[in-house]
C-alpha cells in the first residue's frame, strides 16, 4: 500500500514538473511565438495579393475594420459594395461592430492587422497606434492622390490631417465637431434666447431655471472628456487661438496655470456655483445624461454631431434638436468650434497595401461626402459639397454647415491631434470634481498642470 | 476486487492530468504571464514592449491613487463581510429556527439576487439611485426627508458608501444557504437540552448555534473577501467606473482603467501582482485570526 502512494505522488511530482516546464518554455517567448504562426497562415491565404499589389494591379483580400457607434453602418454597406463592384478581383472582408475595437485587439498585438482601419469609438486611440508605430506613413502617397477634378485630395480636406513631427500616418474623413445642443421646439414655445456666447449662455440658463425649476446644463460624468472636448476645447480655442489649444493638448509647461486657461475655468466654477450644472451629472453615463436631456430635465448638452442619429428611437416628436457652437466666449467675440476628426488610416503591417490605398483613395469623394451626411447627419472631411441640394441631410447640418463657413460667427480651431488618455483621464477627474463643487478653478489649473507635468515625463 | 497498482494508477492520472493540464494552460499560465508583463511597458495594443525592470513598481509606489484604490477595496471588503454576514445570519436562524410557514418562500427570494448577473444587478441599482427618477430619492421625498436627497452616485463623499448596498443585496443568498446548511445539521437534542436548563433563545444563538455552524461563517467570510478583492472590479465598473473623481476606484478597475484606457498594460500587470499578494496575505491573515478549535458537544 505504502509503495503504492509512493508512486503515485512520483507521478503527480513527475506531472506538476511537465507541467511547470511548459510554462517555463511558454512564458517569456508567447507574444512572438503567436505572432509567428498566425502570420503564416495568414500570408498563406493573401500571398498571391501581395505580389500583384506590388505590380500595381489590385486585388487579393482586403481586410477592413471599422467602429459602428451613432453614425451607423449604412455608408459603409454602400461605400464597400460599390468598392466591389469597381475591383472585382478583390475579396473584401469587413470587421465592423460597436466592439470591433476590442476584437481586433488581438490582431494587431501579433503584428496581423486588418488592411484598412477606420479609428473611432471606445478602445481606439490614434495616438496611441502612432506612438506604436501601426500606422503606414501616408505623407509621401498623399501627394500623389488626386479628386475626381483634378484638385489634389492634400488640399481639399475642410481640417488637414493630424500630424506627428510632421509626418501624416491617417486621413481625416469624418469631419465632427462638439457643440451644445438645445430643442429648439421648446425654446420657440417660452421665448428663450438661443446663446451667441458666455454672459448671454448663463442669462438665458438663470431664464430656464426660472421658468422650469431644473438645472439647465447637463453632460455625461461617467465620460468627463465629453464636457472637456465639447465645451472646454471651443473655449480655450475662443480664448487663446490654436497656439494655446495646442499647448493644453500637448501639456506643454504652464499651459493648464496660464491666465486664459484660469478664466475659462473660472467661467465653469461660476456655472456650478450658480447651480446650473445637474447635481446629479456626475453618475450619468452619456446615454442617460442624452435621456435627461431629451425628457426636458435639462435644456442644453454639448454632444457632437451624431447625437440625434443616436437617440433617433428615443427622440419625442415635437423635440427639435437645435445646434449651436459651445457658448464660452467672451461677449462680442466669434464662436468657435473645434473639429473632431475620425481618421481613416492604412496599417503599417497591411498585407495588401495597393488595395488598402486603393480602397482609401475611392472614399474620398464628394459624391460619397454627400451620401456620408444623408446617411449620418454629419458631414465627411471634404470641401465644397454641396449639402443644402439634398433634401436627405437633416436640417440642423446644413446650418451647421453654412455657419462653419461663414468666418465672421464661427471661428474653426484645430488641435494637433487628440489628447493622449494619460493626460485627458487625469484632467477628466479633477474636471469632475471642479463641476460638483468640491475644488475651485485654481485648484483645478494646478493639478491639471501636475497631470500635465506627469505626462511630459511619462513620454521621455 | 482487488485493482492493479498499475490500473490504479492509471485512473489517477486520468483524473489528474488533464485537470492539471487545464488549471496550468488556464491558471498558472496567465498569472505567470502577467507577473512576465509587469516588467515591461507595453500599451497592451501593439507588439512593441519594452523590457523596464522594476519601473512599474517604482510607479505603483509614488501613485496618489493606488492607496485610496486600496482602501477603497477595503472598505468594501468590511462593510460587506459585517452587512452579509450579519444579515444572513440572521436570515438563516429566522428562517430555520423561527419554523415560519413562508420559509421556502423567503429562501427564493433571498437567494433570488445570486442567479442575476452582477452587471444587472450594477444596472438595476443605478436607476434605483438615479438622482431624479430613482426609488431611494422618490422614496425619502415621500417619507419628507428632502433634504436626505442626494445624487448618491455622482457624489465624491456618498458613491462609495452607495455600492454597498447593492453588494450586500447581491451576496445575501448564497451565505443564507450555507449557514442554513450548516444550521440545519444541528441536533435538535441541543436547544432541548439548553432550553431545560434555562438559556434564552438568545444565549441559544451565541452558545449552541454559532459555534457549531462556525466553519461555515469562516468559510464565508473568506470567501466574501476574496470575491471582494478580486471581483469588486464588477459593479464599479458598471456603476461609477470609478468615479467621480477616482472616488469609487477599486484596485481592479484602476487596472482596468491603466491596461486598457490609458494604455498602459504593463503598469495594469503590475496592478495585478499587486491585488494577487495583498489578497494572499489578507486570507493568510483572516485564517490565523478565525482559527478555532473545532466545538462539538
Amino acid at each position: 500500500m505504502l509503495n503504492m502512494w509512493r508512486k503515485t505522488s512520483a507521478w503527480l511530482m513527475m506531472a506538476v514538473l511537465f507541467a511547470f516546464l511548459l510554462l517555463v518554455g511558454c512564458a517569456p517567448g508567447a507574444g512572438t511565438e503567436e505572432t509567428d504562426s498566425e502570420g503564416t497562415e495568414e500570408e498563406s491565404s493573401s500571398e498571391g495579393s501581395s505580389e500583384s499589389g506590388e505590380s500595381g494591379e489590385v486585388s487579393g483580400e482586403l481586410e477592413i475594420q471599422y467602429f459602428v457607434g451613432g453614425y451607423g453602418d449604412s455608408w459603409w454597406k454602400e461605400v464597400i459594395a460599390d468598392f466591389q463592384e469597381e475591383y472585382p478581383d478583390v475579396s473584401i472582408t469587413e470587421h465592423a461592430g460597436p466592439n470591433i475595437n476590442e476584437e481586433m485587439r488581438s490582431r494587431w498585438v501579433s503584428d496581423d492587422p486588418p488592411d484598412v482601419v477606420y479609428i473611432d469609438g471606445a478602445g481606439s486611440s490614434e495616438t496611441q497606434m502612432v506612438e506604436d508605430g501601426q500606422l503606414m506613413n501616408l505623407t509621401e502617397w498623399l501627394s500623389g492622390v488626386e479628386l475626381e477634378d483634378g484638385s489634389a485630395l492634400g488640399e481639399s480636406f475642410i481640417v488637414d490631417p493630424a500630424k506627428y513631427d510632421g509626418e501624416i500616418y491617417s486621413l481625416p474623413l469624418v469631419f465632427d465637431t462638439w457643440g451644445t445642443w438645445y430643442d429648439n421646439a421648446w425654446f420657440e414655445e417660452n421665448n428663450w434666447d438661443v446663446p451667441k456666447d458666455f454672459p448671454s449662455f448663463m442669462d438665458t440658463m438663470s431664464q430656464i431655471k426660472e421658468d422650469e425649476g431644473i438645472e439647465p446644463f447637463v453632460t455625461t460624468g461617467q465620460y468627463p472628456y465629453y464636457f472637456l472636448r465639447g465645451m472646454l476645447y471651443p473655449a480655450f480655442g475662443a480664448a487663446g487661438g490654436d497656439e494655446l489649444l495646442n499647448d493644453v493638448i500637448t501639456g506643454a509647461e504652464g499651459a493648464w496655470t496660464s491666465e486664459p486657461v484660469l478664466n475659462v475655468m473660472k467661467k465653469v466654477e461660476q456655472m456650478q456655483q450658480e447651480g446650473m450644472i445637474d447635481s446629479g451629472f456626475g453618475a450619468l453615463n452619456h446615454t442617460q445624461s442624452q435621456m435627461n436631456f431629451l425628457l426636458h430635465d435639462n435644456a442644453f448638452i454639448p454632444v457632437g454631431f451624431w447625437l440625434p442619429n443616436e437617440m433617433a428611437n428615443d427622440t419625442p416628436e415635437d423635440f427639435e434638436y437645435g445646434f449651436i457652437p459651445s457658448p464660452m466666449q467672451d461677449e462680442g467675440e466669434p464662436a468657435a468650434i473645434v473639429p473632431d476628426l475620425r481618421p481613416l488610416a492604412i496599417a503599417e503591417k497591411a498585407e495588401n497595401p495597393a488595395a488598402a490605398k486603393a480602397f482609401v483613395e475611392f472614399v474620398f469623394t464628394k459624391e460619397y461626402a454627400k451620401s456620408f451626411s444623408e446617411h449620418t447627419g454629419a458631414i465627411m472631411n471634404l470641401q465644397g459639397v454641396d449639402l443644402a441640394s439634398s433634401e436627405e441631410v437633416p436640417s440642423f447640418l446644413i446650418d451647421a454647415n453654412e455657419m462653419i463657413n461663414d468666418p465672421e460667427q464661427v471661428q474653426i480651431y484645430q488641435k494637433p491631434h487628440p489628447m493622449s488618455s494619460e493626460l485627458e483621464t487625469p484632467i477628466s477627474n479633477s474636471l469632475v470634481s471642479l463641476m460638483l463643487g468640491n475644488i475651485t478653478a485654481e485648484e483645478f489649473v494646478e493639478e491639471a498642470e501636475q497631470a500635465a507635468a506627469e505626462y511630459r515625463s511619462s513620454l521621455e | 476486487m482487488v485493482q492493479s497498482k498499475r490500473q490504479r494508477n492509471l485512473f489517477l492520472a486520468f483524473c489528474l492530468v488533464p485537470t492539471f493540464l487545464l488549471f496550468a494552460v488556464f491558471t498558472l499560465y496567465p498569472l505567470f504571464n502577467g507577473l512576465y508583463y509587469s516588467f515591461f511597458k507595453w500599451s497592451g495594443a501593439s507588439s512593441l514592449a519594452e523590457f523596464v525592470g522594476f519601473d512599474n513598481y517604482r510607479r505603483l509606489f509614488s501613485d496618489d491613487i493606488i492607496p485610496s484604490t486600496i482602501w477603497h477595496d477595503y472598505f468594501l471588503v468590511i462593510t460587506k463581510v459585517f452587512g452579509i454576514m450579519i444579515l444572513s445570519t440572521f436570515f438563516a436562524v429566522a428562517l430555520t429556527q423561527m419554523k415560519i410557514k413562508e420559509a421556502p418562500f423567503y429562501r427564493i427570494v433571498f437567494f433570488f439576487p445570486n442567479i442575476m448577473s452582477v452587471v444587472v444587478i450594477g444596472i438595476l441599482w443605478m436607476f434605483i439611485y438615479n438622482p431624479s427618477l430613482g426609488l431611494v430619492n422618490s422614496g425619502l421625498e415621500l417619507i419628507g426627508l428632502e433634504s436626505w436627497t442626494r445624487p448618491w452616485l455622482g457624489s465624491e463623499d456618498w458613491a462609495l458608501p452607495s455600492l454597498v448596498l447593492p453588494s450586500v443585496w447581491a451576496g445575501i443568498g448564497l451565505f443564507m444557504l450555507m449557514l442554513m446548511g450548516g444550521i440545519s445539521n444541528i441536533s435538535k437534542s441541543y436547544y432541548e437540552a439548553a432550553e431545560i436548563d434555562g438559556a434564552t433563545e438568545w444565549q441559544q444563538f451565541w452558545k449552541v448555534t454559532l459555534p457549531l455552524i462556525w466553519p461555515q461563517i469562516k468559510i464565508s467570510i473568506l470567501y466574501i473577501i476574496i470575491t471582494t478583492l478580486n471581483g469588486s472590479f464588477i459593479i464599479v465598473q458598471v456603476m461609477t467606473k470609478g468615479g467621480p473623481n477616482n472616488s469609487t476606484h477599486v484596485m481592479g478597475s484602476y487596472l482596468y482603467e491603466q491596461a486598457f484606457v490609458k494604455y498602459n498594460f504593463g503598469y495594469g500587470a503590475t496592478i495585478g501582482v499587486m491585488i494577487l499578494i495583498l489578497s494572499l496575505v489578507t486570507v493568510l491573515i483572516m485564517q490565523f485570526l478565525m482559527r478555532r478549535e473545532k466545538v462539538e458537544y
